[in-house]
């Protein structure tokens, strides 16, 4: 960190060699195009070389860092067309009013996924649902469940309360799960229908 | 968390998350567990839960992008003078 302050370019590139992949994935969650997500890696490596200066060395780098890319994946995410974001209300499961489950449900998105071809086929549907989410929500899910990252370190990186992210991680997984069991449900439809016909 | 407290609606709204992450204290997990012995609807929802995390996993790896450091270094380089 001090060598790229002091100007350093061989430290700015290890810089860039460590964490242009991780940036360019997380840029990816955001706007879903590998041209803005290229792009916005770039505007996020400039922004850490023009700014570097200002970063305080008793905080964590990776969090200021990756909240500097998000909000160069951001920037580009609000030139182009508004996204619809969805309610998630509509996706929470509903229950009888004894607060107990009505039916066994979802059979049918677990025997799909146990499949390579369907399961591949759903986690291609599930990116699209991820990006129906609200920007809260969406930075979440991706980080946690597709990145891998340690939910204290997205905690850290969004400047939320483990409470706040544990919550907006499961709004998002039921939305996602619901989605995805929608999907399911139509594949069977259109499955016992060709089955069905002349 | 009592036993008798546990309904599908709060396992599923308000416990899962700690369930699965593992940060749940283990009297709470042992009613809940107890509750999921009982509840076949739970007991589906858990597993198609477990499923959406498995499909979100398979989202990784992406693919990034050839010569990506290159591009990002020729970037910064040309909109910085060296002097900065």
């Amino acid at each position: 960190m001090r060598r790229i302050k002091r100007g350093d370019d061989q430290a700015f590139r290890e810089m860039v060699d460590r964490y242009n992949a991780r940036v360019y994935s997380l840029s990816y969650g955001v706007l879903r195009n590998s041209e803005d997500a290229e792009e916005a890696t770039q505007d996020a490596f400039l922004t850490l070389y023009r700014k570097i200066g200002t970063f305080d060395e008793s905080k964590k780098f990776f969090s200021w860092f990756y909240r500097v890319a998000l909000n160069a994946a951001y920037s580009r995410a609000r030139r182009r067309k508004p996204a619809i974001t969805v309610s998630l209300e509509d996706y929470v499961p509903r229950f009888r009013d004894d607060g107990h489950a009505a039916s066994p449900e979802f059979a049918a998105f677990v025997e799909g996924a146990e499949d390579e071809a369907i399961a591949k086929d759903l986690a291609e549907r599930a990116e699209g649902f991820i990006a129906e989410l609200p920007d809260a929500y969406r930075d979440v899910i991706w980080m946690v469940d597709v990145e891998e990252m340690k939910p204290a370190d997205v905690a850290e990186t969004l400047d939320i309360s483990i409470a706040a992210l544990k919550s907006r991680l499961h709004r998002a997984r039921l939305f996602v799960r619901q989605r995805l069991l929608e999907v399911a449900a139509v594949a069977q439809t259109g499955d016992a229908e060709r089955r069905v016909a002349p | 968390m009592k036993h008798d407290e546990i309904t599908c609606k709060r396992l599923i709204l308000e416990s899962l998350v700690e369930y699965e992450d593992g940060s749940m204290p283990e009297p709470d997990r042992h009613e809940l567990e107890r509750h999921l012995a009982h509840c076949p609807p739970c007991i589906v929802f858990l597993k198609s839960y477990r499923a959406t995390g498995r499909t979100l996993k398979m989202l990784k790896p992406r693919e990034i992008p050839k010569n990506l450091a290159e591009a990002v270094m020729s970037f910064v380089r040309a909109r910085c003078d060296k002097k900065e």
